[in-house]
């Protein structure tokens, strides 16, 4: 039996007043990969507050195999702050603790790996805010890949990517799972929900957490997307286009 | 403690008397706009600015007052080319502050010699006011009251959605240009009253504890004159009690009056 | 060279050198308002440090405790606007604090409270600046990878195990503790270039934290040293003199092209 890798029961969450999202309970198993669907504000982003331990639960319980690893879309980073794609890598031995020496020469190797991984080896010195929207990404997921966590959660990590890597991105995914970690990924691409393990669909509470074959029908994907979906293809599988409201527009697929 | 009936019968108050009533009704309704406008580091900034050119100008015969306003009105040109941003206190406005006041105390004691006029140009002055200083503060209040009238609901709607007003038609850039100008020459005829550092005292205090009355912007506008005459009065009534100048008890009854007004309403909502 | 202007140059250079490196997570945390209105709102600590003839330190320092509150109450009104709200708690402090030192029995010279006084600084003033430049340069130290990460990204920080709050907790406290320090030098008013001005030079010619702050904090070093000579040959006031050789390098820094 596979341990459990990320695990909640009946969670509800809040930010003080009533919760925002609640009745989540899904269990995740080592190597298994899992799509984090739903409209904006309807709970992505509060759910991995809450297994990264920023937000006690309001109800029910949430635990997660070690300290997850976070990465959040680039807009949230500094793009001036003066650090380089290599900086950034190395930010991930802070999870190693004692953060208040100096890195030492086995972080620093493991920041090159990493990079390497995510094919940014040649711009270890390049700053960071001059790094193309996909290469920070990457360095992003660089750090993520230093900390070494048995659990990761990616905020739309392919939003807004150039094609070369999201593909470099997806094959690190790949090798993750190999290595029996977890991945918890939030998208706006229903599509794209296809290709992982499980898919979980948030909108305010859980609606539906299971395959992709299972969960992904019209009559889920309306629950959790309300008006922001279109659906493209009455018969066969549901193709479905989802709204977003700011900065991208529709998202097709296929 | 001598009778406040002194302020208006009292001869060499009678400068200071008027003056404060003068910017009382400016300071009242320019106070309004610039907390609606969110403009109060733009008055303080704008009025500490001038310091050295008042400096200089006191020491060598120029009318302080011209120094000033070329001083404070090239200040709003050069915030309101920078455009929004430029109404944030960035890095470069704090140096420049800085430098204008580090600048005009060099002036002041070393240059000029003038050590007493810094006092009286950072703080105010009771007694030292002078008809050119009146005839300023009159113009301010008559602009400011035409002003309202004519700009007030363009000010207003800009002020509760500044990226729609453009497109309902509003003469968005030339209100704006209008009213840091105004706030620019106000600061100026403020500060032979209450100096250069504290003319948030005239054009931010009252307008903020009204804020806190007031549910409509006619109301706001009224309370922050009744609130900026009474502060003002009393003011001056605490300057020449205790033989200061005006500039402090100002600030410091208009700060304690928002003080107590926060503390009540918040307890009424 | 005397006496007094050897140990005025002492105490920019332990203090200046301090604030100059702070001065770079000053910028990068957009806390040079915050810094401005913590350092005119003491005012009234410093004259009444002055009244009750206690050190001028104590008296920053206890005034800038103060001031913090008040602002940080302020701010708090929404109706107001955070703008507004700190405008309200500076001009009150620094009409209170100017209505107090100007009351006819005051023995301190507002002036120098406002602008400074190095010339006058005493023992105290001096083992503060030094404790200052050790135990803050010894803490700037030991968290640089904390607030790196908290700066860049203060998500992702709090997944690496790291606390975002308590490390801009600990910024804020060293940001008052520089403060109250270098008011003695360089006056309630002026006191914000020390800590602005050395970053704004410097940052468009080194690619680090690392580098930024300490090339800040050699830049506040020599200003001071030139500001205090150049007061000495000039006959001119000497923390006025400090200030704008420091807004001087802001300016040239900033000018000067940068490097590729």
């Amino acid at each position: 039996m596979s341990e459990r890798a990320v695990f909640a029961q009946d969670l509800a969450v809040g930010y003080g007043g009533p919760p925002v999202l609640r009745e989540v309970s899904f269990a995740v198993a080592a190597g298994q990969t899992v799509c984090v669907l739903g409209p904006n504000g309807g709970g992505k982003t509060t759910l991995f507050r809450a297994l990264l331990g920023e937000l006690e639960p309001a109800d029910g319980t949430v635990s997660v195999s070690g300290r997850p690893a976070y990465v959040a879309q680039t807009e949230r980073t500094r793009l001036d702050f003066p650090v380089s794609a290599f900086d950034v890598a190395l930010m991930g031995t802070l999870a190693r603790g004692r953060w208040w020496l100096p890195p030492r020469p086995d972080d620093r190797a493991a920041a090159r790996r990493a990079l390497g991984r995510v094919g940014l080896a040649d711009q270890a010195e390049v700053p960071f805010g001059e790094l193309s929207g996909g290469q920070r990404q990457r360095a992003l997921l660089a750090r993520a890949l230093v900390q070494d966590a048995r659990v990761l959660l990616l905020d739309e990590p392919l939003s807004g990517v150039d094609p070369a890597s999201a593909g470099l991105i997806d094959s690190v995914f790949a090798d993750l799972r190999g290595e029996g970690r977890a991945l918890l990924v939030s998208s706006h691409d229903v599509e794209s929900a296809r290709g992982f393990d499980l898919v979980l669909c948030l909108h305010r509470r859980q609606v539906a957490f299971g395959p992709p074959g299972e969960v992904l029908h019209r009559a889920t994907l309306e629950a959790t997307y309300g008006r922001e979906l279109i659906v493209l293809d009455e018969a066969g599988p549901a193709r479905a286009v989802t709204v977003q409201h700011h900065e991208h527009g529709p998202h097709e697929e296929r | 403690m001598p009778s406040p009936l002194d302020l208006a019968d009292l001869p060499f108050l009678r400068e200071a008397f008027v003056e404060i009533l003068l910017l009382g009704a400016a300071g009242g309704l320019l106070s309004a706009w610039i907390v609606l406008r969110r403009l109060a580091f733009f008055s303080h900034a704008a009025g500490s600015a001038t310091f050295p050119g008042l400096v200089a100008a006191d020491a060598s015969g120029i009318s302080p007052t011209v120094a000033g306003l070329a001083v404070a009105l090239g200040y709003a040109g050069g915030v309101e080319r920078a455009g929004r941003a430029g109404r944030e206190h960035g890095e470069a406005t704090a140096l420049l502050l800085v430098a204008a006041l580090a600048g005009g105390v060099i002036l002041a004691s070393d240059v000029f010699e003038s050590g007493a006029a810094v006092d009286r140009l950072l703080f105010g002055t009771l007694l030292g006011l002078g008809p050119g200083d009146l005839v300023l503060s009159a113009v301010v209040a008559v602009l400011a009251a035409l002003a309202s009238v004519a700009l007030g609901r363009t000010w207003a709607a800009i002020a509760f959605d500044p990226d729609s007003a453009p497109a309902l038609g509003l003469p968005a850039a030339t209100a704006d240009r209008l009213l840091l100008g105004l706030v620019a020459v106000a600061a100026v005829a403020a500060i032979p009253a209450v100096g250069a550092l504290l003319v948030a005292a005239v054009y931010v205090l009252p307008g903020a504890a009204a804020r806190l009355l007031a549910r409509s912007v006619p109301a706001l506008l009224a309370w922050s004159v009744a609130l900026a005459l009474a502060e003002g009065l009393a003011g001056l009534y605490v300057a020449y009690w205790l033989d200061l100048p005006p500039g402090p008890p100002v600030a410091v009854l208009g700060a304690t009056v928002y003080a107590v007004l926060a503390l009540a309403t918040l307890r009424i909502r | 060279m005397s006496g007094i202007e050897l140990r005025a140059m002492l105490e920019v250079v332990l203090a200046g050198g301090f604030c100059g490196a702070l001065g770079f997570w000053v910028l990068s945390e957009r806390l040079a308002y915050g810094a401005e209105s913590l350092s005119h709102g003491l005012l009234p600590g410093l004259v009444l440090a002055g009244l009750a003839g206690a050190p001028l330190l104590v008296g920053a320092a206890g005034g800038a405790v103060a001031a913090a509150a008040l602002i940080a109450l302020a701010v708090r009104d929404p109706r107001a606007g955070p703008d507004t709200g700190t405008a309200v708690a500076v001009t009150g402090l620094v009409g209170l604090g100017s209505l107090l030192a100007l009351a006819p029995d005051a023995p301190q010279r507002l002036e120098e409270l406002l602008f400074g006084d190095p010339l006058g600084a005493t023992d105290t003033d001096l083992v503060a600046a030094a404790v200052l430049l050790a135990a803050g340069g010894a803490a700037l130290a030991s968290l640089h990878r904390p607030l790196v990460a908290t700066s860049f990204d203060a998500a992702g920080a709090g997944a690496l195990g790291l606390r975002p709050a308590l490390v801009r907790l600990a910024l804020l406290a060293m940001l008052a503790a520089a403060i109250a320090v270098a008011v003695q030098g360089l006056g309630a008013l002026l006191v914000l270039a020390v800590l602005v001005a050395p970053p704004v030079a410097v940052r468009r010619h080194v690619r680090t934290p690392a580098a930024t702050m300490l090339a800040g904090a050699v830049v506040a070093a020599l200003a001071g040293v030139l500001g205090i000579q150049l007061s000495s040959l000039a006959g001119t006031a000497a923390g006025a003199s400090v200030a704008l050789v420091l807004c001087a390098a802001a300016a040239a820094g900033a000018a000067l092209p940068a490097r590729a």
